[in-house]
């Protein structure tokens, strides 16, 4: 795969920063966005900025085609049987909220996690046991920073009722082998949602192959616009749930005291959607498609395993080689803050993460501070990776 | 890269460290990036005349705390009140845009311990 042949697509490595040029390396965060993209999402706003399914005229008719042609392109692109089973919501975050909420946990249920979930997917279980008394239960991660189905197997019981999973960890970049952990949980008849942010945009994630029942990522990680992303959910599951929102597009018709309720998925689509973001990220799914999921994954690893060799005698990289941790090299440096990492790639305009990514309980968990993060994503190259290694040598020996 | 004042005051730290004997005591933290300042001072008639400061943070946050102890010490406290973001990024000869939250940080711990002091006092 030749980056080269994309980057000419993204406005701002065109143009650069302010007129510099920018090695852009916080992907696992926010990606850019292809000028591809940005046309789709204007088209709407400057052709048919109107609502879909419930105005009666051509602009309310066009927005309806391209917002269901959107629904359907996503479809695809996670491997869905029926368009109805693909949620429009904000964001993963918003998409684990909607599980949380609307798969009916009782009193007493429990929801396991793992030990490595972005906070997305425990803050949302702590507040449930608080709210509804369920119990939030930790299963730890073993050698290499995944979670073994054997844990799994074990941590399971009659009270559990719903496993919810990091699928790649923000992290470290470590994949957790979810075919094997959802063939646990079907064995079982538990339902498992697996949080998808950071595998869906870089490898061949779908979801009849792996098994799950529910998947969540976002379109800002994948080339899409911030504030769409989407909820895969199994269609029995979904018919049987209760919609986490509710107002206009969720029911079918209304008295003074009732509602009946629509079918998945406008059933949890609440309100006026976000058409330019669902059509924004179709044009980016379809944009990962054109470069193949397979092709940028061993692109990153081919960056990855670049930088490791890079800064292995200088960096203490967190989890293992560069062949499973996709496109993230997390890493601390004895005796120099992450943020001050961060701070002297910056003024190289080399922008990475410090901090503890969202994950502050693994850290604390092991008194860290933090770490400081480089994710790649198709449009970075070996240039790149090679300008990264050499200024953190820099960094090193001005705080040496 | 940071100036070499800011490399300087992270090398050789001013009155770091805790004031058993303080008069005013301020913390502030920026939940963001994780820094945590405390500021100690020790008054007499009205004037700083010592001060401690405790920061867990980076190269940037420390030179912060350090530069702004120095600068304070001898100082009445309506000196002390007045010094601003700008004059503590002025005195390390220059932050990064990045790091000028760090000053906001520090200022912020300072004012508490003012505070703590004065409240203490009545």
């Amino acid at each position: 795969m030749n980056p080269e042949k994309y980057r000419k697509d993204f406005p701002l490595l065109v143009r650069g920063f302010e007129g510099k040029p920018v090695v852009y390396f916080d992907n696992a965060c926010v990606t850019l966005k292809p000028r591809q993209v940005i046309e789709a999402m204007n088209r709407y706003y400057e052709e048919f900025p109107a609502c879909h399914g419930r105005s009666y005229h051509k602009l309310g008719m066009k927005v309806t085609e391209e917002y269901e042609k959107a629904r359907e392109t996503l479809k695809k692109f996670v491997g869905a049987k029926r368009s109805g089973e693909i949620i429009f919501l904000r964001n993963t975050t918003e998409a684990i909220n909607l599980v949380a909420n609307s798969i009916g946990l009782k009193k007493g249920d429990v929801v396991l996690t793992s030990d490595k979930e972005h906070n997305s997917n425990l803050v949302p279980w702590l507040f449930l046991e608080k709210k509804a008394g369920i119990k939030h239960e930790v299963v730890k991660t073993g050698e290499e920073g995944i979670l073994e189905p054997e844990a799994l197997q074990e941590a399971i019981n009659r009270k559990v009722k719903l496993v919810s999973l990091v699928h790649t960890s923000n992290l470290d970049g470590t994949t957790f082998p979810i075919k094997e952990l959802a063939a646990v949980c079907r064995d079982h008849g538990i339902p498992i949602l697996v949080d998808g942010a950071q595998s869906v945009p870089h490898k061949e994630v779908k979801v009849d192959r792996l098994g799950v029942d529910f998947l969540a990522f976002s379109g800002h990680k994948m080339l899409g616009p911030s504030g769409i992303g989407c909820l895969y959910g199994r269609y029995e599951l979904l018919e049987r749930m209760e919609p986490f929102l509710t107002g206009g597009d969720t029911v079918e018709d209304t008295t003074y005291t009732s509602c009946r309720l629509s079918k998945p998925p406008e059933k949890f689509e609440a309100g006026l959607q976000n058409y330019a973001g669902a059509i924004g990220l179709a044009e980016a799914a379809r944009y990962v498609e054109r470069v193949g999921r397979e092709n940028i994954e061993k692109h990153e690893v081919k960056l990855n395993r670049l930088i490791t060799e890079g800064i292995s005698g200088i960096a203490e990289i967190l989890g293992p080689g560069p062949e499973k941790r996709g496109g993230i090299v997390s890493f601390t440096v004895p005796g120099i803050h992450p943020h001050d990492i961060s701070a002297f790639m910056d003024m190289h305009n080399i922008f990475i993460r410090s901090g503890a990514h969202c994950v502050h309980s693994w850290f604390n968990a092991r008194g860290l501070e933090g770490s400081a993060r480089a994710s790649l994503y198709l449009y970075n190259t070996k240039e790149e990776a090679e300008k990264f290694v050499e200024v953190l040598k820099k960094t090193v020996e001005t705080f040496g | 890269m940071y100036s070499e004042k800011v490399m300087d005051h992270f090398r050789n730290p001013r009155n770091q460290g805790k004031l058993e004997d303080a008069d005013g005591v301020g913390t502030a933290g920026n939940p963001i990036c994780g820094d945590v300042m405390r500021f100690y001072i020790k008054v007499r008639n009205g004037k700083i005349i010592k001060t401690g400061w405790e920061t867990f943070g980076c190269a940037a946050a420390i030179a912060t705390s350090s530069a702004l102890s120095e600068m304070i010490t001898g100082k009445s406290l309506e000196e002390a009140r007045k010094v601003t973001r700008e004059a503590i990024a002025e005195y390390l000869g220059g932050l990064p845009p990045i790091k000028k939250h760090c000053t906001s940080l520090a200022l912020e711990a300072l004012k508490k311990a003012i505070k703590n002091y004065e409240e203490a006092g009545k």
